[in-house]
């Protein structure tokens, strides 16, 4: 008997569980918010949008000394990385075509976990003596250390992306919150301002992933009263979790109309749950993958907001090199991006941002 | 017949009982048909990885790979079908891929002497590496639906073929462990490997052969994502080997080797999809979740030290009781 009346209670200890997290569950989305005002968030700065850098800089100066840029970005085994890469590496190729000698050398730690990893990479190059440092960390906190080395021996660097180095004296990356904000007014004027929405979450680890949900709900909460986010659920970044979460949404609210997900691997996995529900359910994701514009191509997923990390490695490059040539540069630049429906998804990156080829000094 | 009462299986079903009562009482929907199917339907990937790590499991040993095996199987046969290959022969071949992957590690425990431990640890990170290098770190993409609906669809309504093929697995694991000689052999290791290798059992063969199950079993689970979702990441599937781990101790078995159960592994895989499940149907705030299932695996561990110090009280009384625990008929208690 001892053993059921113990599984009995770890039953119920469930159930108080369970009653606990109902109370502090409404909190949740402002307790998010409140916890990483701690430190800089960029988010908040008066930043200055790539499109304006032009206007106020002036053209790219002319440098003629080799440059080794060093770029290290999270885990090359996500996408997003990958192409961030090929971003930098399309940038110093665009300005060695205009007479600049420019050495990219992107690198990234084994996977998202490897914070140690990625500081040692950080430190090997600052030992080599690159011209400058391109910085996307892991957490907030794991490349602090090879930041303030870094700026003590005079090599410049900017933080590109998430997560956030407030040590580090500039900024290169879209503003985080927007891109909630924008998924929000998309899935409020598709709803006419009415219906039951929920939102699958990451587990956060940096500040881009936070800001996501807290865009999403702080817009709903200003603009849509009538929009009611009736859950939201951790899915660990997960497809499959994703999937399975959904599912029991979808049975538990017959009425649901649109599922927002942290990223476009959830995305895709609550789509599949949407696919087999039969129903005619909202998905919208996050990043802006390959996987996800298919999907929206073959009308299944609706929306991802695209950061365009090619141009974003391609800015990060060409800011690097406004520093090194002796620009001073905003605290918090601003890269461009959008969401991506079944209306602009064929429309090509550049045009959708307007993008321009920087202007070079002669 | 007093140990029936007492099975391992009894007050797994017990629990999964008194966790659908609980959770319907909160949210009546979390006792609707569609709502318990999931449930099953959600408990296939653990539960094929759980079934498969038992084997390991009971020999005393540990497989820290079968998430990385369940990767390489993913895009390496999701390759295969996107050009084109017939889905039974891709499938055939996930599944010998799974058993090849597993008899490596197998190898590296018995004819190197490696610790299982350590041994699946490295594989698991070379298992990795294969599927990374495999796709370059794209997923695969666009699964043919002949696949997809042969994995992911229904034998009849309702019914997926998935759930099927892991209540199959288990069944036929079950019956090897309890039923033939390479079961005996398997739990005899587990209790006393030395004794066993001295009476003329091919250890080495039997370790290798568990390995080898253990990769079909990711292999199956692997082929199933696949087909469910329509596309594969090289990414995917790590921690998925804690999931199956705990599933097996709720099941009973010992990492100590010599104890486990097909059954009650299975009933603590769904006990855990139960349990994720309503968390998500109640609305129990994310990080509380990881707090219900750490509660749940220490309180099923404990309740299994609590019956084994009953079970030595028994065996001091009953002078007469059989002395080896380790045979397959007094597993499941």
């Amino acid at each position: 008997m001892n053993k059921k009346m113990i599984l009995a209670l770890l039953t119920s200890a469930t159930l108080i569980l369970g009653a606990c997290s109902a109370n502090s569950s409404s909190n949740g989305a402002n307790g998010d918010g409140a916890k990483e005002n701690t430190g800089f968030n960029p988010d908040k700065e008066d930043g200055t949008l790539y499109s304006e850098i032009n206007g106020e800089l002036g053209a790219v100066p002319k440098i003629t000394d080799e440059v080794n840029l060093g770029a290290v970005a999270k885990a090359f085994e996500n996408e997003y990385w990958r192409t961030l890469k090929e971003g930098m590496e399309i940038g110093a190729d665009k300005f060695n075509s205009n007479g600049y000698n420019i050495v990219a050398d992107v690198k990234s730690p084994q996977g998202e976990a490897d914070e140690e990893g990625q500081l040692s990479i950080v430190r090997d190059m600052i030992n080599k003596k690159y011209s400058g440092l391109l910085l996307s960390p892991i957490s907030d906190s794991n490349l602090v250390p090879g930041v303030e080395e870094a700026v003590e021996d005079d090599i410049p660097v900017i933080n590109v992306n998430d997560g956030i180095i407030a040590e580090a004296p500039h900024f290169v990356g879209p503003k985080a919150v927007e891109n909630g904000e924008k998924v929000a007014e998309w899935v409020s004027e598709k709803l006419n301002g009415k219906g039951k929405v929920a939102i699958v979450v990451g587990m956060p680890k940096a500040f881009a992933a936070r800001q996501r949900t807290l865009g999403f709900e702080s817009w709903i909460k200003d603009n849509a009263p009538g929009i009611e986010i009736v859950e939201k659920q951790n899915a660990d970044w997960d497809r499959e979790k994703a999937k399975n979460t959904a599912e029991t949404w979808i049975k538990k609210h017959p009425d649901l109309k649109a599922i927002f997900a942290n990223n476009d691997t959830m995305a895709l996995g609550v789509q599949e749950a949407v696919n087999a529900s039969g129903k005619d359910i909202l998905v919208m994701g996050v990043d802006g993958i390959g996987e996800a514009y298919d999907s929206i191509r073959k009308g299944e997923l609706d929306a991802t907001i695209d950061s365009f990390p090619k141009f974003k490695g391609q800015i990060a490059v060409e800011m690097m090199i406004r520093k090194i040539g002796g620009q001073e540069l905003p605290r918090v630049i601003w890269t461009p991006q959008a969401l991506i429906d079944s209306t602009n998804v064929d429309t090509p990156a550049e045009e959708i941002i307007g993008w321009t080829e920087p202007e070079l000094a002669q | 017949m007093k140990a029936k009462l007492f099975s391992r299986e009894a007050s797994l079903i017990f629990a999964i009982i008194m966790m659908v009562i609980i959770f319907s009482a909160i949210e009546p929907i979390y006792l609707s048909g569609g709502n318990l199917l999931d449930i099953f339907d959600q408990t296939v990937i653990n539960g094929l990885l759980a079934i498969g790590i038992t084997y390991a499991i009971i020999t005393g040993g540990i497989d820290l790979s079968i998430g990385s095996i369940f990767a390489v199987v993913i895009v390496i046969t999701g390759d295969l079908l996107v050009r084109g290959m017939n889905p039974v022969l891709a499938i055939t071949i996930g599944m010998a891929l799974g058993f090849v992957l597993g008899v490596v590690n197998g190898l590296l425990i018995t004819k190197l002497k490696l610790q299982p431990f350590i041994a699946t640890l490295g594989t698991m990170s070379a298992y990795r590496g294969i599927a990374y290098i495999y796709t370059g770190g794209w997923p695969v993409l666009d699964i043919p639906d002949n696949f997809r609906s042969m994995l992911a669809g229904d034998v009849v309504k309702d019914v997926p073929v998935s759930v099927i093929i892991l209540i199959a697995f288990t069944i036929v694991s079950h019956i090897v462990l309890k039923y033939t000689k390479l079961g005996t052999y398997i739990f005899a290791i587990g209790g006393n490997e030395e004794a066993t290798k001295l009476s003329g059992v091919n250890v080495d063969r039997t370790k290798i052969l568990t390995y080898a199950l253990c990769g079909v079993g990711a292999a199956l689970a692997g082929m199933i994502l696949l087909a469910r979702l329509g596309s594969g990441e090289p990414a995917t599937g790590q921690g998925y080997e804690l999931n199956a781990i705990a599933a097996a101790a709720i099941g009973g078995a010992s990492l100590a080797g010599g104890k486990g159960n097909m059954i009650a592994t299975l009933l603590g895989a769904i006990l855990l999809s139960a349990l994720k499940v309503g968390l998500v149907v109640v609305g129990v705030d994310s990080f509380w979740q990881y707090i219900a299932t750490g509660a749940i695996i220490v309180v099923a561990a404990y309740s299994e030290v609590i019956q084994d110090k009953f079970k030595k009280l028994r065996l001091v009384k009953n002078k007469n009781n059989n002395k080896n625990t380790n045979y397959p008929k007094s597993v499941g208690m």
